[in-house]
C-alpha cells in the first residue's frame, strides 16, 4: 500500500487542513467542533478557511462541555452525521471519557452490531515551552486499553492525510487521533513518506530498512527514531524502524519478522512506560516467540512523573536524541560501544519553530 | 482600622504591584527566560486585590491558570513568583508549576489548575472540611465565565447549597472565552441560573472599583464565617492582553479596543495618577528584587526530576 492522497510537501500543519477540507468536501454529513474552530487562529490553522467555503453552521464553537459535546457528537452520528470534534490539548478530553469509553467504545457491541459510532476525536499533544503537568500528556495507551476504539498517531503529512480520508470516509468506528505539537510546522517531503506494512492507511509503516535492532516508534518519537537511525547508519549499524501509527490495532507479524530478523528490539513511546505501549510490544513479543529476542528490550519514553514546566527538568524529562542513539547503540554494541553521539540536549530546540505563547 | 484613603492606597499599592509585574513579564518574555504560557491578568487585577483585602492566611482561596493577580494578592512572596516563572529551583514549587500552577499555601493560596473549572469543587471540598473541622475558615473558589459551562460547577454548587458550605464562588467575568463571547456559548442568564440553585447572588458591575469589591467581599466572607451558607459573587472585569501570551490582540477581529476604553476609564491606575506616581519607585524595587532573586536561582536538576512524585 502506499500513500495515495499526498500530491506535493506539506507541513503537518497544512496536511490536517487538507485532511478537514477533503472530508468536509466529500460529504455534507462531516460536522467540525471545537473551541476555536472558527475563531481567527483555527485550532493552530487546520480548520482556517473552512467556513468560508463550507458555511460557518458546519464548523460548530462549542461552549466548554467538554463529557456534553462528546456525547452530543455521538448523538449526531448515531443518526447521520460524521463529528470531528477537535480538542486543542489532549489533557482535555479526560473530561469526556465517560462518553469516550462507556458509550461511544461500547455502542456496537452492547447493542449486538445495531449501530455504529462513525467519528473522529482530534487531539493535540503538547510539548516543550512550559506546558507542564496538564497541557502536554500523552494518553494513547489510556484509550488503546479500550475494545471498540481505534487510536492512531499520524508521524507524517501523509500519514494525516490518507489516515483521516480513510477513518471518514471508509471507517465504521470512533477514531481517536493524536497529533504532536511539535511536529505541526515540519515539512513533510512526499518521497521520505514511510512505507505502508498492510491493507489500509491505519497499518503501521517502516521509517527506515534495516538488520540491526529494530525500533518501535510512535508519533514524534518516529522522526526521532529516523534522526538516530540515519546517525548510526554512517557508523555502522542498521537499524530497522517502524512507526506504529495505529497504536490499538497493531499486526503481530510486523513486528514479529523485524524483530526475528534483527534479535534486539527498541521501543521509543512519546509516553510513560508502565501499562503502555512499549508494554504492549513486549507483550506481543512475549506471546508469540519468546525465544525471538538475544538481548533485553529496552524502552524509552517520559520519566514517570507528571511533566516539569521549568525547560531545565523537561529537557530531561523527555529522551532526546542522544539518550535514544546511546541506548540503540548500546544495545547492539554494548556499553563500550565506542560509537560518537549526536550531542542535542532539548528535541524542542530542534524542532521549534514552534515558541511561545502557547 | 485604616481611614479610607490609607486603605485605598494599600490596594492601589498592590494593585500597581501586579500591573508591573505582569508588565515585567511582558518586557522579559522576549529573552526567552520565562518558557511557559502565560495568562496575564491585566485589566483584572483590582478583582483580586478587592476580594483578597478582607481574606486571613488561614482563609483559602482556589484559583485558574489567569493566577499572578491573586498568588500577590492573596500574600505569596514575590522572588519566589518570579524564580518559579523563570522554572528555577528557587519557584515556590521548585519549577514545577510554572505560571499556570502557582500556589502559596502558607497564606491559604491553595493551587490553580490548567484545565478550565476543575478547582471549583476544590473550594466546596475545603469548605465541607471547614465546617465539619469548625474552623471558621472562609473559602473562595475562583472561576472565569467561560467555566460556568462545564458539568462540574454545577455539581459543585448544587453540593455546596445543598450542605450549607462557607465558600464564596466568585465567577470573574470578563465576557470572554479564549476568543469566544457569552453570547456565541451560553444560552441562560448566568446570575438567573445561579439564583436557580438558591443561593445568594451579588453582581459588582465595576470590578475596577477596589473598595466596593474590598467591602462586599469583606462582607460575603464575614456571612460565612457566621455559617450563613454559601454565598456566589459575580465581578464584572476586563482582560487587556491577549487571552494567553504577552501581546496585545485587538486587530484579531473577536473584540474591539474601545470595548478596553470603557475600562481604562475606572482603572484606579488610570484613575489616581497621582498615587500611582509615588508608589511607582517602591514597586520598581520589589520587583527588581525578586527578579535578581529568580536570576540568581539555580537551574533544578535531575536530582529533582523524579522527586515529590508520590
Ligand atoms: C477543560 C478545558 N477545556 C478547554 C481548555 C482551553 N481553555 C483554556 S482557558 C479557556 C477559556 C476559559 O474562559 P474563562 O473560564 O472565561 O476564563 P478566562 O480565561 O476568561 O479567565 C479555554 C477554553 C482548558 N484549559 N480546559
Ligand atoms: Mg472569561
Amino acid at each position: 500500500m502506499t500513500n495515495q492522497s499526498l500530491q506535493k510537501a506539506l507541513s503537518y500543519r497544512e496536511a490536517l487542513n487538507k485532511a478537514m477540507h477533503d472530508a468536509m468536501a466529500a460529504s455534507d454529513k462531516v460536522l467540525l467542533f471545537g473551541q476555536g474552530v472558527n475563531d481567527h487562529k483555527g485550532i493552530f490553522g487546520t480548520t482556517s478557511g473552512l467556513a468560508d467555503k463550507f458555511g460557518a453552521q458546519r464548523l460548530i464553537e462549542v461552549p466548554l462541555a467538554e463529557e456534553g459535546m462528546t456525547g452530543i457528537c455521538i448523538g449526531a452520528a448515531l443518526n447521520g452525521a460524521y463529528p470531528i470534534n477537535i480538542h486543542i490539548r489532549a489533557d482535555f478530553v479526560l473530561l469526556a471519557m465517560n462518553q469516550i469509553i462507556n458509550l461511544a467504545a461500547k455502542y456496537k457491541y452492547m447493542f449486538g452490531g445495531l449501530f455504529d459510532i462513525p467519528m473522529m476525536i482530534r487531539l493535540v499533544i503538547g510539548r516543550s515551552w512550559g506546558q507542564g503537568a496538564q497541557h502536554s500528556q500523552s494518553l494513547q495507551s489510556l484509550f488503546a486499553h479500550i475494545p471498540g476504539l481505534t487510536v492512531i498517531m499520524p508521524a507524517s503529512s501523509g500519514a494525516i492525510v490518507d489516515s483521516y480520508a480513510h477513518a471518514v470516509q471508509k471507517h465504521r468506528g470512533t477514531v481517536i487521533s493524536f497529533e504532536h505539537r511539535l511536529m505541526y510546522d515540519l515539512t513533510f517531503e512526499r518521497d521520505h513518506e514511510p512505507e505502508v506494512l498492510g491493507k489500509t492507511p491505519f497499518s503501521q509503516r517502516r521509517v527506515r530498512a534495516g538488520t540491526d535492532v529494530t525500533i518501535v516508534s510512535t508519533s514524534i518519537m518516529s522522526l526521532e527514531a529516523r534522526r538516530a537511525a540515519d546517525w548510526l547508519a554512517d557508523r555502522g549499524i542498521s537499524c530497522d524502524v517502524i512507526d506504529l501509527h495505529c497504536v490499538s490495532h497493531i499486526d503481530h507479524d510486523v513486528i514479529m519478522k523485524s524483530v526475528g530478523r534483527t534479535g534486539r528490539l527498541l521501543v521509543a513511546d512519546t509516553s510513560w512506560l508502565p501499562y503502555g505501549v512499549s508494554a504492549e510490544i513486549c507483550r506481543i513479543v512475549c506471546q508469540n516467540d519468546p525465544g525471538a529476542l538475544k538481548a533485553p528490550v529496552v524502552s524509552l519514553g517520559m520519566a514517570p512523573a507528571p511533566c516539569p514546566t521549568a525547560k531545565a527538568l523537561e529537557d530531561i524529562y523527555y529522551p532526546n536524541l542522544t539518550t535514544l542513539t546511546d541506548s540503540i547503540a548500546t544495545l547492539v554494541r554494548g556499553k563500550n560501544h565506542g560509537i560518537d553521539l549526536p550531542h542535542e540536549r532539548s528535541m524542542a530546540d530542534v524542532y521549534k519553530r514552534f515558541k511561545g505563547p502557547f | 482600622m485604616l481611614n479610607t484613603n490609607e486603605r485605598l492606597k494599600r490596594l492601589i499599592y498592590q494593585t500597581l504591584l501586579i500591573r508591573r509585574v505582569e508588565e515585567r513579564v511582558i518586557e522579559l518574555y522576549p529573552s526567552d527566560k520565562i518558557q511557559s504560557p502565560v495568562h496575564l491578568s491585566i485589566g483584572q487585577e483590582p478583582v483580586a486585590v478587592g476580594l483578597c483585602e478582607s481574606m486571613s492566611p488561614k482563609d483559602v482561596l482556589f484559583t485558574t491558570y489567569r493566577g499572578h493577580a491573586y498568588y500577590i494578592a492573596k500574600g505569596g512572596k514575590l522572588p519566589e513568583l518570579m524564580a518559579e516563572l523563570y522554572g528555577r529551583k528557587g519557584g515556590v514549587s521548585g519549577g514545577k508549576a510554572g505560571s499556570m500552577h502557582l500556589a502559596a499555601p502558607e497564606v491559604g493560596m491553595m493551587g490553580s489548575s490548567a484545565v478550565v473549572a476543575s478547582t471549583i469543587p476544590h473550594g466546596v471540598g475545603a469548605a465541607l472540611a471547614a465546617k465539619l473541622q469548625g474552623t471558621k475558615q472562609a473559602v473562595i473558589t475562583i472561576f472565569g465565565d467561560g467555566a460556568i459551562e462545564e458539568g462540574v460547577y454545577h455539581e459543585s454548587m448544587n453540593f455546596a447549597v445543598l450542605h450549607k458550605l462557607p465558600v464564596l464562588f466568585v465567577c470573574e467575568n470578563n465576557a470572554l472565552a479564549v476568543h469566544t463571547s457569552l453570547a456565541q456559548r451560553q444560552a441562560f442568564d448566568i446570575v438567573q441560573h445561579a439564583k436557580s440553585y438558591g443561593i445568594n447572588t451579588t453582581v459588582i458591575e465595576d470590578g475596577n472599583d477596589l473598595i466596593k469589591v474590598g467591602d462586599i467581599a469583606a462582607k460575603l466572607l464575614e456571612s460565612l464565617r457566621a455559617g450563613g451558607g454559601p454565598e456566589w459573587l459575580m465581578v464584572k472585569t476586563y482582560r487587556y492582553k491577549e487571552h494567553v501570551g504577552p501581546g496585545d490582540d485587538f486587530d484579531a477581529g473577536y473584540r474591539s479596543r474601545s470595548d478596553m476604553e470603557k475600562w481604562l476609564a475606572t482603572d484606579p491606575l488610570y484613575k489616581y495618577p497621582e498615587i500611582v506616581k509615588e508608589m511607582e519607585a517602591d514597586v520598581k524595587t520589589e520587583i527588581d528584587r525578586a527578579v535578581a532573586f529568580a536570576e540568581a536561582s539555580p537551574l533544578p536538576t535531575r536530582a529533582d526530576l523524579l522527586t515529590d512524585v508520590e
